[in-house]
């Protein structure tokens, strides 16, 4: 089943970020008070972006005066 | 000091040969026309970098369980979590603390949670397979009980069981049985008073015979034959110079014996011989009178690293600077050389050229214990002001004898060929164990003769994860972190021995081979062809 394979092949990959980041030796809520700072900084950069960047994208035209 | 340009002149000479770490995965080069033997050694020993990014990534990890050590140091702090370390009273809140908080933070919150890799009770005999008493945590480490079921047959990679004499078939043991029969098992004194037997007398001979110097003297625990016997040698106002990285009973036993301690760099000839002339010309710090006696410390083979010393050069540079060698084989006796005689046979050096010859009966003859071996003069000096020889009680007898039969079963004397056949069969585990890690792609540290293979993790959590899967796998193995390694070079340190069979070592690389592709530990760089004989050839500089 591909979604067998993809669930195997997204856990093996979670597997290596607790690994590299050593979450593997902390206890679940500890991952858990990790994961969500992580997610929120993540989430509130894509937020950002999500706002700014037409008016970021614009002022670039606007510069290169490819736009008025 | 030598500048750059007279190191280039005398880059002929074989007695000055920098081979300090190695850049980024280059095999190591060292230079040295010398005799085939030697230089031959020597270019094979490797310590290769890690690519950068591992680095990092170590460092991250180790960032970030600091942080959650903080973090949980502060809760327990205000309370909010239970404390399970040592405190004091409550009425003695108020004195001097007893127990140093901070101190402890590395094995309260990194070690903690990672401990159920260590101590783990053994329920047989430490042979090729042993039996595991299965614990569990229900605190994450703080407190362990153990389920009742044992886990059979787990292959052993983690003892010091270098020539298989850890074993327990009867007709092997007859002697010590009978040894047991006819003496007891304690001695209840020690060897200046009533303790000394006609079996201790008869080890010290067997032990000179097998080392081919003229007299030796064994004492009850190995530690202490370091610790207790250097500060009879040197006093103050000697000088050691000791190699960086030193056992700790070698450590512990300059440090009791009250000379000056200057460390050279690990195996770094330059180091060594750049310190000689400086203690040669200055002398003692303030007063500049020459140094008593300059002693230099080294081992045989290096636990962690699995190096080997370099034995010939460093005999010729004592022979210039007229310094004396003492020499810790622990693990190298009985696991090196063609006959098993140690670093001295491998180099095939004079085992009259080092003054002190020490080493352990616990790794490769299956017992406990120590010996110093040497010159007459050296050895009965030692048995009157040595504190081992003065104060320690005697070797247990069963122990005696067992040493005496496996180091009898090395040389041949009890008419077999089966000790001749161990050390072969170790060395062949050697060469293959080490050509199929090397092959798969792991980075391995060490001469490709040390039975001691470090296999590099460099991560925390990956030694966790890889001491757990292996014994999923029913491999046990040996991990080493900080403080044993340097922070960033976690490690698992297989120890390879004469009884693993070829379907044993297969096995385990095997096993291995999996959890390195679970864990992405293969990250060697160097290329190795699967005939490493023929790889090593193609680098070896003709001697012009």
């Amino acid at each position: 089943m591909a979604l067998g394979d993809y669930w195997k092949q997204l856990s093996w990959f979670y597997y290596q970020y607790l690994l590299v980041t050593a979450l593997y030796m902390l206890e679940p809520w500890e991952r858990t008070v990790f994961n969500s700072l992580l997610i929120s900084v993540a989430g509130m950069a894509v937020y950002t972006g999500y706002v700014f960047m037409p008016q970021h994208i614009m002022a670039i035209l606007h510069y290169f005066e490819v736009v008025q | 000091y030598m500048k750059t340009s007279e190191l280039e002149r005398c880059q002929g000479s074989n007695i000055i040969s920098d081979c300090g770490r190695l850049g980024k995965a280059e095999m190591m080069y060292k230079n040295g026309p010398g005799t085939g033997v030697a230089s031959r050694q020597y270019k094979q020993e490797s310590f290769e970098q890690a690519p950068m990014y591992v680095a990092v990534m170590t460092y991250l990890g180790y960032g970030i369980v600091t942080l959650f050590g903080y973090l949980r140091d502060f809760l327990r702090a205000v309370e909010l979590e239970r404390c399970h370390v040592a405190q004091e009273k409550e009425e003695q809140k108020d004195f001097v603390p007893l127990y140093q908080d901070f101190e402890n933070f590395y094995t309260r919150n990194l070690y903690m949670r990672v401990r159920d890799n260590w101590n783990r009770p053994i329920c047989s005999l430490p042979g090729p397979v042993f039996d595991l008493m299965e614990r569990v945590s229900d605190d994450y480490n703080w407190t362990f009980r153990l389920t009742g079921r044992t886990i059979h047959n787990v292959i052993n990679t983690g003892s010091y069981n270098y020539l298989g004499f850890a074993e327990n078939s009867a007709d092997f043991l007859k002697t010590v049985a009978d040894v047991t029969c006819q003496y007891g098992v304690g001695v209840c004194s020690t060897r200046q008073e009533i303790g000394n037997l006609g079996i201790h007398e008869e080890l010290d001979k067997l032990v000179a015979n097998f080392l081919g110097v003229e007299s030796s003297m064994t004492f009850g625990m190995g530690f202490a034959t370091n610790s207790m016997n250097i500060p009879a040698l040197v006093g103050k106002g000697c000088l050691i110079l000791s190699d960086e990285l030193n056992h700790t009973s070698l450590i512990l036993g300059a440090r009791l014996s009250g000379a000056t301690i200057r460390v050279f760099k690990h195996n770094n000839m330059l180091s060594l011989e750049k310190m000689l002339r400086e203690a040669v010309c200055s002398g003692q710090p303030r007063t500049h009178r020459p140094w008593r006696k300059i002693l230099i410390m080294v081992e045989g083979i290096y636990s962690m690293e699995g190096s080997v010393v370099r034995l010939s050069e460093i005999i010729a540079l004592k022979k210039k600077y007229k310094a004396y060698l003492y020499l810790d084989e622990a693990h190298s006796i009985g696991a090196v050389g063609p006959s098993g005689r140690g670093v001295t046979e491998l180099f095939d050096v004079d085992p009259a050229d080092v003054d002190v010859m020490m080493g352990t009966f616990t790794k490769s003859f299956g017992a406990a214990g120590g010996y110093i071996a040497g010159k007459k003069e050296l050895v009965d000096y030692l048995r009157s002001h040595s504190h081992s020889a003065a104060y320690g009680t005697a070797m247990s007898p069963p122990v005696t004898q067992q040493i005496i039969r496996a180091m009898k079963c090395i040389m041949g004397n009890d008419g077999t060929t089966e000790g001749i056949r161990r050390v072969r069969q170790l060395a062949e585990n050697i060469r293959y164990f080490r050509a199929r890690l090397k092959e798969m792609g792991y980075i391995i540290y060490g001469s490709d003769d040390s039975p001691v293979v470090p296999v590099l993790l460099y991560m925390p959590g990956k030694v966790a994860a890889f001491a757990r899967e292996m014994l999923e796998r029913k491999v046990g193995v040996v991990v080493v972190g900080f403080p044993a390694t340097p922070i960033a070079e976690a490690r698992a340190r297989f120890c390879l021995s004469a009884s693993h069979t070829r379907e044993m070592l297969n096995q385990v690389l095997h096993h291995l081979n999996e959890v390195g592709d679970n864990l992405c530990l293969k990250i060697s760089q160097q290329k190795y062809s699967s005939q490493p004989d023929l790889y090593n050839e193609a680098n070896f500089e003709p001697d012009s």
